[in-house]
C-alpha cells in the first residue's frame, strides 16, 4: 500500500512537471520564426534611378541586407467613408453582405490584406493582426494567429470584428466557418500572391468594405508604382541575359535542416523576374515550394541566394548559411552572396511591392550603395 | 506478446480490488467520473478565452430552454462565442473522448493484448492518409466535410484491409492481426510522408495540425454527423461485454462457452473501426487515451468489460474534456494541440504502469 501510494505520487509528479515544463517552454518564444521587428527605413535614400549599378552583378562577394525605405502603408487621401451595406461575392463565390465596417480583421499568411486595408485609409478599423503583419503601424495590434497561421475562434469573437477578410492559407478551416455560423460577414479572397493581381485583391477588399472608389484609386497607384519601379529595374540589370544574375529564393529555418526552395507560384518566382534576374528555381521546374536537393541546388548554381532576415539568422548568419550542404556548392555560397530581408516584408506584396522591390534591386544590383548609407 | 493465452489484459486487478469491496468501488467510481464528467463540462463550457462571467453563461443556458432567471450576455458575440464555438466544441471533445476510451477497451478485451489501442489497427493512420489526401489536392468535393469524410473513409478501409491481411481459413490470429498492423501503419506513415513532401506549406502545416489533434474547429453540425455513430457504437459495445468477458479465458474457452469468436472479433474491429474514423475525422490524431484509460479503470474495479466498457467511455470523455480546457486557455489567442497533451500525460502514467506490473507480477512478457 505504501509502496503504491508513492509510486502513485511519482507518477503524478513526473506528469505534471512535464507538463509544466513543456508548458513554460512553449510561453517563452511565442514568435520564434519571425525576425523581431521590421527595420526603420531611410526615407532620404539616393533614388534607385540614380543609382550606378555594380559591374558584374554575378561575381559580387559578401552579403547585402535589403530594408524597405518606408516600411509603413502609405494610404489613399483623403481617407474614405464605407458605403454600407454592401453585399459581395467572394472568390469562392459565396454571396456575403457587409453592414458595418468599424471593426475590421484581416488576416492571411503573407499580411496582404491587412496591409490593404491601411493602404485604403481605413487602418484606425483594424482590431488585431496576423503573424505575417509587422509594419510599425499595426505591430502594437493583438495577435490573433499563433505561431502556426492557426486561428483561434474564441480570440477572434473577443475583438468583436464587424467584417472579416481572409484567404484560405491560414487555418483551421473550420475556425473560419464558425465566425460565419457566429453570424460574422466573412469574405474570402483569392490566396495567389503574385505582382500581376494587387488590383484584384485591392479592389476585393475594397468591395467587401464599402470604399470601391478608394479600392480604384490604390489598385490603379499601385500597378502605377510596380511597372515604375520595373522600368528603373531594367535600366539597372544588364541588358546581355547571360549576365544577369542567377537567383533563388530559400526558406531556411534553424540548424536542423528545414531547407526549402520557393518556386513557381510561390511568390517569390514574381519578384526574382520583376528583378530582372533569372529565376533558378522555375527554370528547374520546381513547383510552389520543394525541400532543397542538396545536389540538385549545386547543380543549378545560383549566384545570389534570397532569404528572410528571420531565417538567415537562424543558420547562424552567411558564414552559417554558407555551411549548408548544396549551398556550399554553389557561387553564391562561395561568394557569401547572400540578400535578406524582413521576414514581414519580403513576401507581403500588396501595398508593399513597388518598396519591396526597389530595396531588393538594390541589395542585387548597386549593393555598396547600401554600404554607403551606413 | 505471447500474453493471449492467459487473461493478461488485467495486471494488477487481483491485489487492487478485494473481490468483496468491488461493488462498492464499482458504484464509487461511476459516482465520480459522472459528478467529473458534469463537473469538467460546466467549467469547460464557462472558461474560455473570451472571458464570459458564469452569471451569464448559466443565464444564456437557462434563456434557450425557456428559463428567465440570469440574465444572458448582451452583447451578441459573447453569445455567438458560447454556442457556437465553445459549446459544440465542449460537446465533440465529450463524444471522441468517449469513443477513444471504449474503443480501447474494446480492442484490448478484443486482442487479449494490454498494448492494443485503434491505432494498433490503422485507424488514424488510416485516416490521416485520407485527410492527407484531402489537404495536399485541395479537394472540396463534399465542401467543408471533404477532409473528415475522406479520413473517415480511409480509416474504416485500413482497417478492415488489416482485419482482411491478417485472416487466413476463417480465422485471424492475434499476433498475426497485431504486426499486419505494424506493417499497413508503416505504409501509411510512407504515404503521409510523401504527401507532406508533395504538399505546399499551407499544407504542410495542415497536416502536422491534423496529425496533432485539436478541436478548435468544433461546429454543431459536426457533432450531429458523429454523435449517432458514437451512440450506435457505444449500445453494440456494451452489448458485447460479457462475451469479452468470455473470451478473456483464452479463445478455446470461449469457443466451449458458445462464443463465435472470430464473429466477435469482426464486430468489434468494425465497430472500432467506425466510431473511431467518424471521431478522429474531425478531431486529427489524438493519442493514449484509448490506451490509458481502460487501464486506468481496470486498476480501479478490475476486469470485467460490463463495468469496463461504460466506464471507459465516462473516462474517456472526461479526459478529454479536460485536457481541451487546457489546450483552449493554455495561452493568449492560441490553441495548443490536444494530442500533444494526452501523450504527455500519457506517456509517463503508461511508463509508471510498466514499471508498477513489472515490480508487482514481473511484467508483460
Amino acid at each position: 500500500m505504501f509502496i503504491r501510494a508513492r509510486s502513485r505520487r511519482f507518477a503524478a509528479g513526473v506528469a505534471l512537471a512535464s507538463v509544466v515544463l513543456v508548458l513554460a517552454g512553449c510561453g517563452s518564444a511565442p514568435e520564434p520564426t519571425r525576425a523581431a521587428r521590421v527595420p526603420e527605413g531611410n526615407a532620404d535614400q539616393t533614388p534607385l534611378s540614380e543609382l550606378t549599378p555594380v559591374a558584374d552583378p554575378r561575381s559580387y562577394e559578401g552579403p547585402s541586407t535589403a530594408i524597405v525605405a518606408q516600411p509603413d502603408i502609405v494610404p489613399v487621401e483623403p481617407a474614405p467613408r464605407p458605403r454600407l451595406p454592401v453585399t459581395v461575392t467572394d472568390h469562392q463565390g459565396t454571396q456575403i453582405t457587409v453592414d458595418d465596417a468599424s471593426r475590421v480583421l484581416a488576416l492571411d499568411r503573407s499580411g496582404t490584406l491587412a496591409a490593404t486595408v491601411f493602404g485604403l485609409g481605413l487602418g484606425d478599423r483594424v482590431v488585431g493582426r496576423d503573424s505575417s503583419t509587422g509594419f510599425p503601424a499595426a505591430r502594437d495590434l493583438p495577435l490573433v494567429t499563433s505561431n502556426g497561421h492557426q486561428l483561434n475562434s474564441e480570440a477572434v469573437l473577443k475583438l468583436r470584428p464587424s467584417v472579416v477578410l481572409t484567404d484560405t492559407t491560414l487555418g483551421p478551416w473550420s475556425v473560419v466557418l464558425q465566425l460565419r455560423d457566429a453570424g460574422i460577414p466573412v469574405v474570402v479572397v483569392t490566396p495567389q500572391r503574385t505582382l500581376d493581381n494587387n488590383g484584384d485583391i485591392v479592389r476585393a477588399v475594397a468591395g467587401a468594405l464599402g470604399v470601391p472608389d478608394a479600392g480604384t484609386e490604390l489598385a490603379d497607384r499601385l500597378d502605377r508604382e510596380v511597372e515604375a519601379k520595373r522600368a528603373e529595374i531594367a535600366a539597372l540589370a544588364p541588358d546581355d541575359e547571360t549576365r544577369r544574375p542567377r537567383v533563388v529564393f530559400l526558406y531556411v529555418r534553424g540548424t536542423a535542416g528545414v531547407y526549402h526552395m520557393f518556386g513557381k507560384g510561390s511568390g517569390a518566382d514574381a519578384l526574382i523576374s520583376a528583378l530582372g534576374a533569372v529565376d533558378v528555381a522555375s527554370e528547374v521546374g520546381v513547383d510552389g515550394t520543394r525541400p532543397i536537393n542538396p545536389e540538385a541546388l549545386a547543380k543549378a548554381k545560383p549566384d545570389v541566394i534570397l532569404l528572410m532576415t528571420g531565417g538567415l539568422e537562424s543558420v547562424g548568419g552567411a558564414d552559417g548559411a554558407a555551411g549548408i550542404p548544396g549551398v556550399a556548392q554553389t557561387p553564391a555560397g562561395q561568394h557569401r552572396r547572400f540578400v535578406d530581408m524582413n521576414d514581414y516584408q519580403i513576401l507581403s506584396f500588396g501595398p508593399l511591392s513597388a518598396p519591396v522591390l526597389d530595396a531588393l534591386a538594390r541589395a542585387l544590383y548597386a549593393p555598396d550603395s547600401l554600404k554607403a548609407a551606413g | 506478446m505471447t500474453a493471449t493465452a492467459s487473461p493478461p489484459a488485467t495486471p494488477g486487478t487481483d491485489t487492487a480490488a478485494p473481490a468483496g469491496r468491488r461493488p462498492v468501488r464499482v458504484v464509487v467510481l461511476f459516482a465520480v467520473l459522472v459528478a467529473g464528467l458534469v463537473v469538467v463540462s460546466l467549467v469547460s463550457a464557462a472558461v474560455g478565452q473570451f472571458g464570459i462571467p458564469l452569471s451569464q453563461v448559466v443565464g444564456s443556458i437557462l434563456n434557450r430552454v425557456g428559463i428567465d432567471v440570469l440574465a444572458a450576455p448582451a452583447d451578441p458575440f459573447a453569445e455567438a462565442a458560447l454556442w457556437d464555438v465553445r459549446f459544440p466544441r465542449v460537446v465533440l471533445a465529450l463524444l471522441v473522448g468517449g469513443v477513444l476510451g471504449v474503443c480501447g477497451a474494446l480492442m484490448q478485451g478484443c486482442f487479449g493484448n494490454p498494448l492494443a489501442e485503434p491505432g494498433v489497427v490503422g485507424v488514424s493512420s488510416g485516416a490521416a492518409v485520407g485527410a492527407c489526401l484531402s489537404i495536399v489536392f485541395g479537394w472540396t468535393f463534399l465542401g467543408s466535410f471533404t477532409t473528415p469524410a475522406l479520413a473517415f473513409c480511409t480509416g474504416l478501409a485500413t482497417t478492415l484491409a488489416v482485419y482482411v491481411l491478417a485472416r487466413s481459413k476463417g480465422k485471424a490470429g492475434v499476433v498475426t492481426m497485431i504486426l499486419t498492423g505494424v506493417a499497413v501503419n508503416a505504409v501509411a506513415g510512407a504515404a503521409i510522408s510523401f504527401l507532406v513532401f508533395a504538399g505546399d506549406q499551407a499544407a504542410r502545416e495542415q497536416i502536422v495540425f491534423w496529425q496533432l489533434g485539436s478541436l478548435a474547429g468544433s461546429r454543431w453540425v459536426y457533432v450531429a454527423t458523429i454523435a449517432p455513430l458514437v451512440a450506435v457504437c457505444a449500445i453494440v459495445a456494451l452489448l458485447l461485454a460479457k462475451r469479452l468477458d468470455l473470451l478473456s479465458l483464452g479463445d478455446r474457452q470461449a469457443r466451449h462457452l458458445g462464443v463465435d469468436v472470430e464473429v466477435l472479433r469482426l464486430v468489434t474491429i468494425v465497430v472500432v473501426a467506425v466510431a473511431v474514423s467518424a471521431a478522429v475525422s474531425y478531431s486529427g490524431i489524438i493519442g493514449f487515451v484509448g490506451l490509458v484509460v481502460p487501464h486506468l479503470i481496470r486498476m480501479i474495479t478490475g476486469p470485467g468489460h460490463r463495468v469496463l466498457i461504460p466506464a471507459s467511455l465516462l473516462g474517456g470523455a472526461l479526459l478529454l474534456v479536460a485536457a481541451d480546457l487546457l489546450a483552449r486557455n493554455a495561452f493568449d489567442y492560441a490553441d495548443l494541440p490536444i494530442g500533444m497533451l494526452t501523450a504527455l500525460v500519457g506517456g509517463p502514467f503508461f511508463f509508471w504502469l510498466l514499471l508498477r506490473t513489472r515490480r508487482r507480477e514481473g511484467g508483460w512478457t
